[in-house]
């Protein structure tokens, strides 16, 4: 067992590390002021460094590299931006992975390959107003007509929604079948006839990630367009979740790492009663027990990731990483702003943006409720 | 001890910083002798022997050409020393000669003792005292480390040396500085204006002893907000981090959110009327006074001594 | 064309630095390590040149201990095409002149048209080793560049001088060029690129092979430079105050000369 990072990981990082401060980090608070995508810089550069498309093979335009460079790539541009961080992570996890696992050959060389070389950009289409931790319960369906299927239904919550081309999207194709089973998954296309966004949610933080409705309205695709076979979404839903929980414990893990390392810089340099607060053991304490857990939740999340490179099941892995690390962020953000004080408070210090876009890490891709669901369930099976 | 210092000529004209050299001489209390690739018309003031290259036949820049002249008169001479200032020039042209001479060079000098030069190292953030393993050595001095002389009256002996030696680099003329786009991180000097200046009128002010120290100026946050100063010039957590050699703060009380931004300045002068603002904890040197009676009046020093 | 460019590894200047025991160096235990900025400039150069001219090669020289490797890994993966690791766990006591006699012998009869190094190190800073190695090799060189362009055998450089004038610059055939930061826009290694780099030749070559020269000077000692000696306060009528700072900024700032 070794717990160092490989050349190429300790390359990628300080990569990406060095382009999220030299160019991700300086526009971070404003796009959140503004809740402004700015595709170029936190989706088409993604694409010129090679990160669309980390983890899949050269032959489908990515990288070949694997699960522990993609979460360390997630993990540095969170630690500066989680906009950035999320755009990346639902992108990659959430709909090229789902294609290039259930696509057939023909799919893959049509979709994945734009995905991955960051041509086009990436969304995944589950939660609906009467549908989000409980897949099961879709409404949208997809009824057979002729060479095509018919789609009908909204999505809600959907990160990158209105900007991203290919969208992945579960949809109910069976409405006799069991809650589970008369579920399909589909590629749509931007531009589709019948598919339209609906509102753009202000959210809390994340602010400079779309999060839009997908409305489909007698929306045709091909027959060809069905991922993997009829009625068996839901499972590619969950396959495709054990991905992105990886995605998204990086994410948080990169909010808790950034918001730490601007406590520690802080804790250091701000005098009260004649010396740094940094000195105070209360302040210490408070330190130790933030970089303790952020620590433990790198762990888990690499183990994960090296789990899902090596073919080693992984769904309790990456939900366990998920639970720690959404959490973590939560509490270490909370502490970043105690430990600042004030100055913490207001918008000319990151932590506070880093503390509400803590937050959706233990809602989204799964809240803390059911991650602690899906690991109770594969221990009690 | 005898020394050689190397003056340098820009467009027909000897720079001010031989002085400093002389101030290094005079130091080390050591004989010196000028070698200059220059224009008879303008010469150092100095009472002693310089060597002059013609600079029309030998162009300002052409580092072969130049490194003959030198080793003419190194060979000569025979300097326990021989001197250039850690310039453009000067680390261009030293380790040539080093190399011909087979003496070791020591860099970017800001101090000696009897244990050896004092170098930086580490962007400043250490000193390194180094020894020499040869009897003579080639030093380059750190601009500013040496006090230069007061020039005075006199005129040198000059001595005419030439050389067939063609150089390998051609020079073939220079390029003005650039204006325009400001680029604060890479300012040597930044004078900024704080909520103290009152009144956008008196940006100009600020402006003025910015550009009489050929600088920059930056603002604070809420004089950005206020629109007296576009944001590109914004120091601070939601401006930009800057490490000039010289910082000036004009009415700046110094929140924690723009000392972030500049606390790494090399030298931070601030001007404030409250001498317990906490712009005090980081500065090297804090004036008390109204920054609109004080700075015009410091401009206008600068101004004559530049 | 063949293009040499040497770079070297350092300390990430924003590290806390502390001494060494033996007060000769800095101590090189918990450093993040990383390529000096100034040579990030050179592979930059370099490898542009190289996509310009096609059928090129560039070669990627570093001294120092196994940690350098990752450091020659970053310059192969934007765009070196082989690495040469000179091994020497004690390069921080090697003078500039012993540093260039190195690469001078690693160089003399591989025939590179072309080397760049950076024009000084972020943590020695003595800005020696680019001429040095050029006047042992019997080259032309030029010092901090900040423009470059080859065109059939002639390179024009733009070199810069104090006060933001640049000199106008041309060398005819090989030469060696110093880069100064803003030469161009270093790239980042893209993903793929990292990949790649995996595979790419990485020849070791001990420190003992290429060194044949003795150390022309010694550091005696590193230290930490005085601490600020606390706020001086000037008080008084702003004629005078003017005066006095001046006098203070000639005594303790360059800015003035």
């Amino acid at each position: 067992m070794n717990f160092e990072l490989t050349e190429e990981q300790s390359l990628i990082r300080n990569m990406v590390r060095e382009f999220a401060e030299e160019e991700v980090a300086p526009t971070a608070a404003i796009r959140d002021e503004e809740e402004r995508f700015d595709r170029a810089l936190m989706f088409d550069k993604l694409g010129e460094l090679g990160l669309t498309g980390i983890v899949f093979p050269e032959e489908y335009g990515g990288a070949g590299a694997d699960y522990i460079s993609y979460a360390i790539a997630v993990e540095e541009l969170s630690r500066v931006c989680a906009s950035t961080g999320v755009t990346l992570s639902a992108h990659h996890s959430l709909c090229a992975n789902p294609i290039f696992l259930f696509g057939t050959e023909e799919q893959k060389q049509h979709y994945l390959t734009p995905l991955a070389t960051g041509e086009k950009m990436g969304a995944f289409g589950l939660t609906e107003p009467s549908a989000g931790s409980d897949a099961g319960g879709t409404k949208t369906t997809a009824v057979e007509d002729g060479d095509e299927w018919i789609l009908n239904g909204t999505k809600i919550f959907i990160t990158n929604g209105g900007e991203a081309e290919t969208y992945v999207v579960l949809a109910r194709t069976d409405k006799n079948a069991e809650k589970h089973h008369g579920i399909s998954a589909f590629i749509i296309e931007k531009g589709s006839p019948g598919f339209s966004f609906g509102k753009k949610e202000k959210k809390m933080g994340i602010r400079s990630s779309p999060t839009m409705e997908l409305v489909f309205e007698n929306c045709r695709i091909p027959k060809s367009n069905m991922l993997g076979e009829e009625g068996h979404g839901f499972k590619v839903a969950m396959k495709t979740l054990d991905g992105g929980r990886i995605g998204i414990a990086a994410q948080a893990l990169g909010i808790a790492q950034g918001a730490f390392d601007i406590a520690v810089d802080y804790a250091k340099e701000r005098q009260q009663f004649n010396m740094a607060i940094a000195r105070f053991q209360g302040v210490q304490f408070q330190l130790a027990d933030m970089a303790t857990q952020i620590e433990a939740s790198r762990l888990l999340i690499y183990s994960a990731a090296y789990k899902a490179s090596n073919g080693i099941s992984y769904s309790n892995a990456s939900a366990m990483a998920k639970l720690m690390a959404s959490e973590t962020a939560m509490k270490v953000t909370t502490q970043a702003v105690q430990i600042l004080g004030g100055y913490g408070y207001t918008r000319d210090f990151p932590v506070e943006r880093m503390m509400r876009d803590a937050k959706i890490t233990e809602i989204y891709e799964g809240t803390s409720e059911i991650q602690r669901i899906v690991i109770g369930a594969g221990l009690t099976r | 001890m005898k020394v050689l210092l190397v003056a340098e000529c820009r467009e027909g004209k000897v720079l001010g910083n031989i002085y400093e050299l002389m101030g290094f001489a005079e130091e080390t209390k050591s004989e010196a002798v000028l070698f200059l690739v220059g224009n008879e018309n303008d010469l150092p003031h100095f009472s002693g022997k310089l060597y002059l290259g013609d600079v029309e036949t030998c162009k300002e820049y052409n580092p072969d050409t130049h490194k003959q002249l030198l080793l003419q008169v190194f060979e000569k001479e025979q300097p326990d020393l021989i001197v250039f200032s850690h310039s453009s020039y000067g680390w261009d042209l030293a380790p040539r000669i080093a190399n011909s001479l087979k003496l070791c060079q020591i860099s970017e000098v800001v101090d000696l003792d009897d244990d050896g030069y004092i170098v930086p190292a580490c962007n400043a953030k250490l000193r390194r005292r180094v020894k020499n393993a040869t009897e003579k050595v080639v030093l380059t001095l750190q601009a500013g480390a040496f006090n230069a002389i007061e020039p005075g009256e006199e005129t040198p002996e000059t001595i005419a040396i030439e050389t067939k030696q063609q150089s390998q680099v051609v020079f073939e003329g220079y390029e003005e500085a650039e204006q325009g786009g400001v680029d604060l991180t890479k300012a040597n000097v930044i004078v900024s204006a704080g909520r103290g200046i009152g009144k956008p009128e008196n940006v100009s002010m600020i402006k003025e002893l910015a550009e009489s120290l050929g600088g920059e100026y930056g603002a604070s946050r809420p004089v950005v907000d206020s629109e007296w100063v576009e944001h590109n010039r914004q120091v601070g957590t939601t401006g930009q981090s800057v490490t000039p050699k010289l910082y000036v703060a004009c009415g700046i009380s110094g929140a924690i959110q723009h000392l972030a931004g500049m606390k790494k300045s090399e030298f931070i002068v601030a001007i404030n009327t409250d001498k317990d603002a906490p712009i005090g904890e980081v500065a090297d040197v804090l004036v008390v006074a109204d920054l609109k009676q004080f700075v015009p009046a410091l401009t206008e020093k600068i101004k004559a001594v530049i | 064309m063949k293009i040499l460019v040497c770079i070297k590894q350092v300390p990430d200047m924003e590290s806390k630095f502390k001494i060494d025991s033996d007060s000769k160096w800095y101590e090189t235990a918990d450093l993040v390590w990383r390529m000096n900025e100034y040579d990030e400039y050179g592979v930059e150069q370099a490898v542009q040149l190289k996509e310009q001219q096609g059928d090129s090669d560039v070669t990627v020289l570093c001294i120092g201990s196994d940690r350098v490797k990752e450091t020659m890994k970053k310059a192969l993966a934007m765009g070196c095409d082989r690495g040469v690791h000179v091994v020497d766990d004690a390069i921080f006591a090697k003078s500039p002149q012993e540093i260039a006699s190195i690469i001078a012998d690693f160089s003399k009869d591989k025939s590179f048209d072309c080397i760049f190094t950076g024009m000084q190190s972020q943590d020695r800073g003595s800005g020696q080793v680019g001429v040095l190695l050029a006047e042992m090799l019997n080259l032309p060189s030029v010092t901090t560049i900040v423009d470059f362009s080859y065109d059939d055998g002639i390179t024009k450089v733009k070199r810069e001088l104090e006060g933001g004038i640049k000199a106008l610059v041309s060398v005819k055939g090989p030469a060696v060029f110093t880069c100064q930061l803003g030469l161009n826009t270093p790239r980042y290694p893209t993903l793929p690129n990292i990949m790649k780099a995996k595979k790419k030749e990485l020849l070791s070559v001990p420190v003992a092979d290429l060194l044949h020269v003795e150390s022309n000077q010694e550091t005696a000692e590193i230290f930490f430079p005085e601490k600020k000696s606390g706020g001086l306060i000037l008080e008084g009528e702003p004629a005078d105050l003017a005066d006095e700072l001046l006098k203070i900024l000639k005594e303790k700032t360059t800015v003035l000369s």
